[in-house]
């Protein structure tokens, strides 16, 4: 009795080993040649000249060596870093913000939440393509429905995709418009506060102004922080809306130019695949390093 | 549904394609195929191109051309990575600034001698073909730019330069809510207008006998400040709008023969006329266009060459150039083709003649995009003085090409 | 640091907010005392304000699409497709014809059709099968392989893009829709979640199909697969939703036109040289009516299920 189970375990184990190889097999080979051999390749070729009609030659740290110091050959590298940092910098908090305080007063109702939360959420699930092409239309300086409703109100609105200096803040506009996602998982974060502070607030007799400062806000540190995390990634990946809007331009002085773009410009047009690559490289760090900080730094359960 | 039909027949020649292929069955012997790639026309161009090669396929009944169009923007991206891909077609349009590093990388083929006879072509266009003297590639059409001028604000179009601003100036004193000219921008395309300016003032944009960088001359500078001045009285909060000619916005623009079909079919209550650029000290102009090429690992070279040669020869190159909107390179087609009798064409033809090709070096599209583009964007629309934005230009390029 | 720690430490990294415990089920609503009347009424109203403006924008593209073209360049802009200079009403549904015919519509939305009809369940299976196997079977070398999977999740996607074009070139999948399709065709977050979910299954369920004789394909075929219903429809959306609106892969993997899906498609007719709003706007409708129209039906679940697991779309 006893040998014949042993045997039935062993059995057992061996075909599970089996199945397990098996079901994982197509998902592991999926990953080595579409993730893992890329990213060798990404990083082989970075070390190259490379234009993609010709064989790649080996250039060593060169490329890497221009793109951060040469301001001649690169001249828009550290103008796209700044593009899209200024970028984040705005269109993060803006769609947060923007989020917060539709999921604050979504959580205030009784009727109607469902309503409200997919409205909102609407503008999240449009095509990059779809909306960077409405913004366009929406934000020309003649004929646009925005400096239109400006007008009515008496203000002259600015000329929304030609003026260097207001570019990014309307693509922060455009982000803030998305705030679906914000909104979402604040809906979720609120909910998630036990009604019994809330309770103890009012017995200390803290009107709602205090409960948000005191307990709400504090509350949703880590939701707070991941969707910072999130979309500081994403945003350091913008590419679709700035494609669509400014084609190969890359908008009036270059304004637009986000680091993908620049990458994508430098990769396709200019044909310098190597530079390119280096440049995926350094994103890559730049991302995982944003990750490993969001390891380090948030706190992963609510205190009490 | 043509575009769906169209799509059918395309899956189905795919599905039997690979269908012959897994037999292991190659095509007859006899038969040709030569995949031919160009930038993508409008749907009617399309169909006008087609009734084209079916003329040809009927003269040369062993040779099939499959014809793929790609969108314009995209097409130089494709096109290397399709090559670097080693699924390339086998003969296609390429852009003229693009001729020197496809040959320098080995993709290009030369033309066979006695493929055409050089002289019977436009001389601006032809040289975008010589690569360190040898030929890769047949012009097949041309373009450039001249001043477009709305006939309701002006009534006789500027001849010099200084005529040009005074006329711009005046527009906008008289109509406060209008643009003189809408000036280029300091991107791609306004880099490649550039050069007829700096030509027209004397200058050139290279030296590439003397490995010189020549953009940041005088000539180029005094172009620049043009322009610059020119901005002063054509605001880009107009001029920034969708289409500001079209519209009325703008009293000029510098702007090719595609404009002319497209105002005239879109915004046909606009009364515009076409003249030559306004010039400083002499005539010129830019040139865009695309040559006819055959890859080096093109499977019936022969019969791509020969599909070139129609599209190019004195029959049928005006008439393939008129359906993409562009004009002719053979000089013999060009004289028998009917847009000399368009005046508003006439002016795009005759200013062909001074058309200064662009600078055969591998690098151009980077210089012009990323450094031409940002120096004219500095020296026209930022502080900078047009000097000051060259200087930096040069500096780039000539590190770019290493030229030191 | 053993496979199993550094497994379970990138996990937390990966998804370590919202603090919702995918798997638990949900939490019984703990609502507070209903606001205040007064405090309910102006919320109402300032969100009704944000619903206009949320909503402004579609209502634009939509009249727009249905403008002519000279009614288009007004210095008014109207919400509603009228005649610029008599008012009268003055629809039409040609630029929907003409983008569909002309400007490829029909085809970049049958090529949409057929990505989003292979490359959805197809990933589903696969990425299932894995989480599967992750989650419940016992095998030499599973915390290592989860590892492999897990870190992929932190590469972002325009790292890889340029090699990964390469590979997929070599592979001979270039200028076609499969090379829009397999590269995609599984997805290590997804892989994450599912195996999230299936860690929550009773193992008893297993215990008994097994003493049936069962084998492990039939138990995730037939046991796991109907509990995972849930978390299937949440990837099923989700991954629809950013295939369909996808934009990059294919603008670098597709040159032929007649390979183009939506997305492509709008990107290259609102690229032309002469601007035509009222084309471009058909299009976007086009572009975008599938997918809102599928949220609008599910959208309540969906967003029950992203709020639930923090996917960002």
């Amino acid at each position: 009795m006893n040998a014949v189970h042993r045997s039935g375990s062993w059995d057992r184990r061996r075909r599970d080993a089996l199945a397990g190889f098996a079901f994982t097999a197509p998902a592991m080979l999926h990953t080595l040649v579409f993730m893992l051999v890329p990213a060798g390749a990404a990083l082989y070729f970075s070390f190259t000249e490379w234009d993609m009609i010709s064989p790649a030659r080996w250039a060593g740290l060169r490329n890497y060596q221009e793109i951060l110091f040469d301001s001649d050959l690169y001249s828009d590298f550290w103008k796209s870093v700044r593009v899209t940092a200024l970028y984040a910098l705005l269109s993060v908090p803006a769609s947060l913000v923007t989020g917060f305080v539709q999921a604050y007063l979504i959580d205030l109702l009784r009727r109607g939440q469902a309503f409200y939360r997919l409205v909102f959420y609407l503008p999240v699930i449009t095509a990059e393509a779809a909306v960077a092409a409405i913004w366009k239309w929406l934000y020309d300086p003649q004929f646009g429905l925005i400096n239109a409703g400006l007008e009515v109100v008496g203000v002259r609105g600015p000329d929304w995709l030609g003026t260097p200096g207001v570019v990014i803040p309307a693509l922060a506009l455009i982000a803030a418009w998305q705030s679906g996602t914000a909104m979402l998982i604040f809906l979720a974060g609120l909910k998630g506060i036990p009604r019994t502070y809330y309770e103890a607030a009012e017995v200390d007799g803290a009107n709602r102004w205090r409960q948000l400062g005191h307990i709400t806000l504090p509350l949703l540190r880590p939701t707070t922080f991941y969707l910072v995390v999130t979309g500081v990634i994403a945003a350091l990946q913008v590419f679709g809306i700035v494609y669509v809007l400014f084609g190969g331009n890359a908008g009036p002085e270059r304004s637009g130019l986000s680091y993908v773009l620049h990458l994508y410009l430098f990769g396709y047009r200019n044909g310098a695949m190597g530079a390119a690559s280096a440049m995926s490289v350094l994103l890559f760090v730049t991302v995982l390093l944003v990750t490993a900080a969001q390891f380090r730094l948030v706190p992963r359960q609510y205190e009490g | 549904m043509r575009a769906l039909a169209k799509w059918v027949a395309a899956t189905a020649a795919a599905v039997s394609l690979a269908a012959s292929a897994a037999c292991g069955g190659d095509p007859p012997t006899d038969e040709k195929v030569v995949e031919f790639w160009y930038y993508q026309p409008t749907p009617e161009q399309s169909k006008q191109v087609k009734e084209l090669l079916k003329r040809f396929e009927e003269t040369e009944p062993t040779i099939t051309i499959r014809l793929t169009e790609i969108p314009k923007d995209d097409y130089n991206t494709k096109l290397s990575s399709a090559l670097g891909g080693g699924r390339g077609p086998d003969a296609g349009y390429l852009d003229q600034p693009l001729m020197a590093r496809y040959a320098n990388a080995g993709q290009l083929a030369e033309v066979p001698a006695g493929t055409i006879t050089e002289s019977d072509f436009y001389d601006g266009a032809l040289r975008t073909n010589k690569i360190s003297g040898k030929l890769f590639g047949i012009p097949l059409q041309q373009t450039t730019v001249a001043l477009f001028y709305n006939r309701k604000l002006i009534s006789t179009p500027p001849v010099t330069w200084d005529e040009l601003v005074a006329e711009s100036a005046r527009v906008r004193r008289e109509n406060p809510d209008l643009a003189g000219v809408n000036v280029p921008k300091g991107e791609g395309f306004g880099a490649w207008v550039f050069p007829a300016f700096v030509a027209s003032a004397g200058g050139t944009m290279l030296d590439e006998g003397n490995r010189r960088i020549a953009f940041a001359d005088p000539p180029a500078q005094e172009a620049l400040a043009m322009w610059r001045k020119l901005l002063e009285s054509s605001p880009r909060q107009i001029t920034n709008s969708e289409n500001p000619f079209h519209k009325g916005l703008a009293a000029m623009m510098f702007s090719g023969p595609w404009e002319v079909l497209a105002i005239r079919q879109q915004f046909p209550q606009l009364d515009f006329g076409v003249a030559p650029l306004p010039r400083k000290d002499v005539a010129a102009s830019n040139i865009g266009g695309d040559n006819g090429v055959v890859f080096s690992k093109a499977r019936n070279p022969d019969a791509a060459w020969k599909w070139l040669r129609f599209l190019s020869d004195a029959t049928h190159n005006a008439e393939f150039s008129n359906i993409t909107g562009n004009f002719p390179t053979n000089r013999k087609s060009a004289r028998a083709a009917k847009i000399n009798t368009d005046p508003a064409f006439k002016v795009f033809v005759d200013q062909l003649e001074t058309a200064q090709a662009r600078p055969a070096v591998p690098e151009w599209i980077q210089i012009n995009d990323e450094y031409l583009a940002k120096a004219i964007e500095e020296g026209v629309d930022g502080g900078r003085s047009p000097a000051d934005a060259l200087a930096d230009a040069a500096v780039r390029a000539r590190k770019l090409l290493g030229w030191q | 640091m053993s496979a199993a720690r550094t497994a379970d430490a990138v996990e937390t990294a990966v998804v370590t907010a919202p603090p919702t415990d995918l798997a638990a089920p949900r939490r019984r609503r703990q609502r507070r005392r209903d606001a205040p009347i007064a405090l309910r009424a102006t919320a109402h109203v300032l969100l009704i304000g944000g619903v206009v403006v949320a909503l402004a924008p579609f209502v634009w593209m939509v009249a727009t699409s249905f403008k002519q073209p000279q009614d288009v360049f007004t210095p008014t802009p109207g919400l509603l497709p009228t005649d610029a200079r008599t008012g009268q009403w003055a629809g039409t549904f040609a630029n929907y014809l003409q983008v569909l015919d002309l400007g490829g519509f029909a085809v970049a939305l049958l090529n949409s059709v057929i990505v989003a009809v292979v490359l959805i369940p197809g990933k589903l299976l696969l990425d299932a099968l894995a989480a599967y196997a992750f989650a419940r079977i016992p095998f030499p070398g599973r915390d290592a392989l989860f590892l492999v999977v897990l870190a992929t999740i932190m590469v972002p996607g325009i790292a890889l893009l340029i090699p990964k074009v390469f590979v997929t070139q070599e592979l001979g999948m270039g200028d076609s829709l499969a090379g829009v399709i397999v590269p995609s065709l599984v997805s290590a977050f997804d892989i994450f979640l599912l195996r999230q979910f299936f860690l929550t299954l009773p193992g008893e369920l297993e215990e008994a199909a097994m003493i049936d004789g069962a084998g492990r394909l039939r138990i995730f075929w037939s046991v796991a697969l109907p509990l995972a219903k849930p978390a299937l429809a949440v990837v099923t959306i989700t991954s629809f939703i950013f295939h369909w609106n996808e934009l990059l892969w294919p603008l670098v993997i597709l040159s032929d036109q007649d390979a183009y899906t939506l997305p492509l498609a709008l990107q290259a007719l609102a690229a032309g040289r002469v601007a035509q709003p009222h084309l471009v706007m058909a299009g976007a409708v086009i572009a975008v009516m599938p997918v809102i129209g599928i949220f609008l039906v599910f959208g309540r679940r969906i967003l029950d299920g992203i709020q639930l697991t923090g996917l960002k779309s």
